[in-house]
C-alpha cells in the first residue's frame, strides 16, 4: 500500500479526464428514494454524496441480473460459442462494505470452480473507492467491513482540504501519476486520516453480537418455534438476496428459438427464498417452508462460509432490512439469538 | 417431423390476449414456420376441428361458452389458458359479487331475460387445463415460451415466485417508498415486473403465487392506510373467482 494527498482542487480535473478517457460507472440520483451505480458521461451527472443504492452495484457489474453464457447453432453439426462480455471499466465512488462485497464474491467465483466471465470482468474493473454516509440499518463495522483492505486500486478520503490515497495497485498507481498531482503523506496526513476514521466509525449506530451468534447458531437451528416465529410475515420474495452484495447463486435457462436452431443458455440471479430453489428432479422439495428456507439463508451467510473461507457472506450493509417489506431484520435475529437459547 | 395444429379460440373477454399474439411481428413468422395454425378467431377465417394444441382465451360466461369450450376440451391433446379471464375468470368475476340476476338487471333492466348470461368462471372449470399462460394482457413472449416447449417436449417454467423478483432483478426502486401500495408480493411473476417498473403497484392480474402470504400482505396494506374494504377490492380485481384460488393452492 503507498499513501498519498491529492488537493482538493485536483480532485475535480482528475474525475473529469477519468470520465473522458474510460468507461465510468458512478453513482447518480435516480429517484428520491436511491442512487444507482451508471455510465456517466459528464462530472454533474456524478452524486458522491450518497446514502442508499438501489442494488449491489459491484455485483451488478460484475455478476449482471441476466447473462448469456452460450450460444449454440444446432445444424447437422452442433456449434457451441462462449460468451464472455467484458470491457475495461472505472467503477467510481464504491464504498468500503461493497468492496468488501466483491471481495466475497471474487473468493467464491474462484474456489471450487473459476467462474470465467465474474473473473474477466473483475480484472479489468478499475475500483476507486470512496467512503458513503451509512444509513441507520448498516453494521458493517460489526461485520469487519466498514473498511477496505484490499479488492481496489485507490480509495480516496476525503478530508477537511484534501484526499488521502490509499494506493493498492501498481494499475491504481499508474492512473494517479497520469491523471493527477499528489503528494506522499506525512505524518499530519496520517493523524488527520486516522482521526476521521475514528469519527467515521462513530456514524455506524447499529452494532450486531456475530460472534455470539456464531456460537450458538446450532443450538437454534432445529428450534422450529423460533423460526416460524421469524419467518412469520416473511413473502418468499427474494428481494433481500436480490439485493445483497456477496448472494451469488444463479439459475440457468436454456433458451432455444422458433426455428428450433438457434438458442443461448442464459444465467439470472436466483434466490434461495423462493419455493423453487430446493425443487429437485421427482419433484422432491427439500426445503419447501419459508422458515427453512430463511434460517438456511441465516447459516449460508453467517456460519457456513465462515468455517469456509474464515469470511462471513455478511457485509453488514443493511439492504435486506431495507427492501424487506415483512420488516425481517437480521440485525435484530442476529443479536436475539443468544437470548433465545438461554431461556 | 411434422408441425402442431394449433387452434386460437376466444370466449368471454376483451380479444386483447389474441391481440397480444398478433403483436409478436418479430417472431410471428417464426411461430406459423413452427407451427400450424388452423383457427384463429381474430385473425383467420378459416376453420378446421383438427388440431393438437388449443390457446384459450377468455372466461366462461354463458351455456353456449361451456358447450363450446368442453367440445375444445375434446378435441384438444393439450390446452393452454391465456390470459386473466380464461386463467382465473379475471375482471368478469366481478359480476358474480353482485349475484347474476343482479347484474343483469343493473345492466339490461326489463330487458335482463334476453340476456343468457351464468356465473362466470374459468375455463379450468369445465376443462383441464394443462398450461396457463397468466397476465392481462399475457405476456405474449411467455405464450412463445409454452408453445416452443410444447414442441420441443419440455415443461415450459412458469415462474411461481413473487413480482418482487423480477422489480429486484430491473433494479427497481420498490413502489412502497414512493408510499404506492402494489400486490407484488403475493402475486405471480413472468410480466417481467411491467407495472412496477412503470412507477405504479401491481393489480395482480396474473393471480396469487401457489404459496401467498395473504396475512403479511394484509397487514402491509393496513400499514398503508387501506381498509379491509379496500384490501378486498385491491385482490378482487382480478382474483374475485376466489373458488380458483383455493384450488390452486391445493395443486
Amino acid at each position: 500500500m503507498l499513501y498519498k494527498v491529492m488537493g482538493r482542487d485536483v480532485f475535480k480535473d482528475f474525475v473529469k479526464s477519468l470520465i473522458s478517457d474510460y468507461e465510468f460507472i458512478g453513482p447518480k440520483k435516480k429517484d428520491k428514494a436511491v442512487h444507482d451505480f451508471v455510465p456517466i458521461k459528464d462530472i454533474s451527472e456524478l452524486d458522491i454524496n450518497y446514502k442508499r443504492t438501489t442494488i449491489p452495484p459491484a455485483k451488478k457489474i460484475l455478476f449482471p441480473p441476466d447473462e448469456k453464457l452460450v450460444t449454440y447453432e444446432v445444424n447437422e453439426k452442433i456449434k457451441v460459442r462462449p460468451l464472455i462480455e467484458s470491457s475495461e471499466k472505472v467503477l467510481f465512488g464504491i464504498n468500503a462494505w461493497d468492496i468488501n462485497g466483491m471481495n466475497f464474491l471474487d473468493r467464491f467465483f474462484v474456489t471450487d470452480f473459476i467462474d470465467e466471465n465474474y473473473l474477466e470482468r473483475r480484472k479489468k474493473l478499475i475500483v476507486i473507492g470512496m467512503d458513503s454516509e451509512p444509513t441507520e440499518t448498516n453494521f458493517s463495522p460489526s461485520m469487519d467491513s466498514e473498511y477496505a483492505k484490499d479488492g481496489f486500486d485507490l480509495y480516496l478520503t476525503e478530508l477537511k482540504d484534501r484526499y488521502f490515497i490509499r494506493i493498492n495497485t501498481a494499475r491504481g498507481d499508474e492512473i494517479l501519476k497520469k491523471y493527477a498531482v499528489t503528494e506522499d503523506a506525512l505524518v499530519k496526513d496520517f493523524k488527520d486520516y486516522n482521526n476521521y476514521m475514528d469519527n467515521y466509525r462513530k456514524k455506524f449506530k447499529l452494532n450486531v453480537n456475530i460472534k455470539d451468534f456464531y456460537d450458538n447458531f446450532e443450538l437454534i437451528y432445529d428450534d422450529d418455534e423460533f423460526w416460524k416465529r421469524v419467518a412469520k410475515n416473511c413473502y418468499s420474495c427474494g428481494s433481500c438476496n436480490l439485493a445483497c452484495p456477496t448472494c451469488f447463486c444463479f439459475n440457468v435457462k436454456d433458451d432455444i428459438e422458433l426455428n428450433l436452431k438457434d438458442g443461448n443458455k442464459t444465467r439470472e440471479w436466483d434466490s434461495c427464498m423462493l419455493p423453487e430453489y430446493g425443487l429437485v428432479a421427482g419433484g422432491l422439495n427439500f426445503r419447501p417452508d419459508k422458515e427453512n428456507r430463511l434460517k438456511q439463508r441465516y447459516r449460508c451467510k453467517l456460519k457456513t462460509f465462515f468455517d469456509k473461507f474464515g469470511r462471513y457472506a455478511c457485509v453488514g450493509c443493511g439492504r435486506c432490512i431495507e427492501v424487506c417489506l415483512a420488516k425481517i431484520n437480521i440485525a435484530d435475529d442476529i443479536n436475539s439469538i443468544k437470548k433465545e437459547v438461554s431461556v | 417431423m411434422s408441425k402442431p395444429k394449433v387452434g386460437i379460440f376466444g370466449f368471454t373477454g376483451c380479444g386483447g390476449c389474441q391481440l397480444e399474439i398478433l403483436n409478436l411481428e418479430d417472431q410471428l413468422l417464426d411461430l406459423v414456420s413452427a407451427v400450424e395454425i388452423v383457427h384463429f378467431t381474430e385473425a383467420i377465417t378459416e376453420h378446421s376441428d383438427n388440431y393438437e394444441i388449443a390457446l384459450i382465451e377468455g372466461s366462461v360466461t354463458t351455456e353456449h361458452d361451456i358447450e363450446r369450450v368442453k367440445k375444445i376440451g375434446d378435441i384438444a391433446k393439450i390446452i393452454v389458458a391465456v390470459g386473466s379471464c380464461a386463467v382465473n375468470g379475471g375482471l368478469n368475476c366481478l359480476k358474480n359479487l353482485y349475484g347474476v340476476e343482479r347484474a343483469k338487471e343493473l345492466v339490461y333492466g326489463d330487458k335482463k331475460d334476453w340476456i343468457d348470461s351464468i356465473e362466470v368462471k374459468p375455463i379450468d372449470e369445465y376443462v383441464r387445463v394443462d398450461y396457463y399462460a397468466r397476465g392481462c394482457p399475457p405476456n405474449r413472449l411467455e405464450i412463445v415460451d409454452i408453445i416452443r416447449s410444447l414442441i420441443i417436449g419440455r415443461k415450459p417454467e412458469i415462474p411461481n415466485y413473487p413480482v418482487c423478483v423480477e422489480c429486484k432483478r430491473n433494479g427497481n426502486t420498490c413502489v412502497y417508498d414512493f408510499g404506492i401500495t402494489c400486490l407484488g408480493p403475493v402475486t405471480r411473476a413472468g410480466c417481467n415486473s411491467r407495472c412496477p417498473s412503470s412507477g405504479t403497484g401491481c393489480e395482480s392480474c396474473r393471480g396469487l403465487i401457489d404459496d401467498p402470504n395473504i396475512n403479511a400482505q394484509k397487514d402491509l396494506l393496513a400499514e398503508y392506510g387501506l381498509t379491509v374494504e379496500d384490501i378486498i377490492s385491491q385482490f378482487n380485481l382480478y382474483n374475485a373467482c376466489k373458488k380458483v384460488i383455493a384450488k390452486e393452492n391445493k395443486k
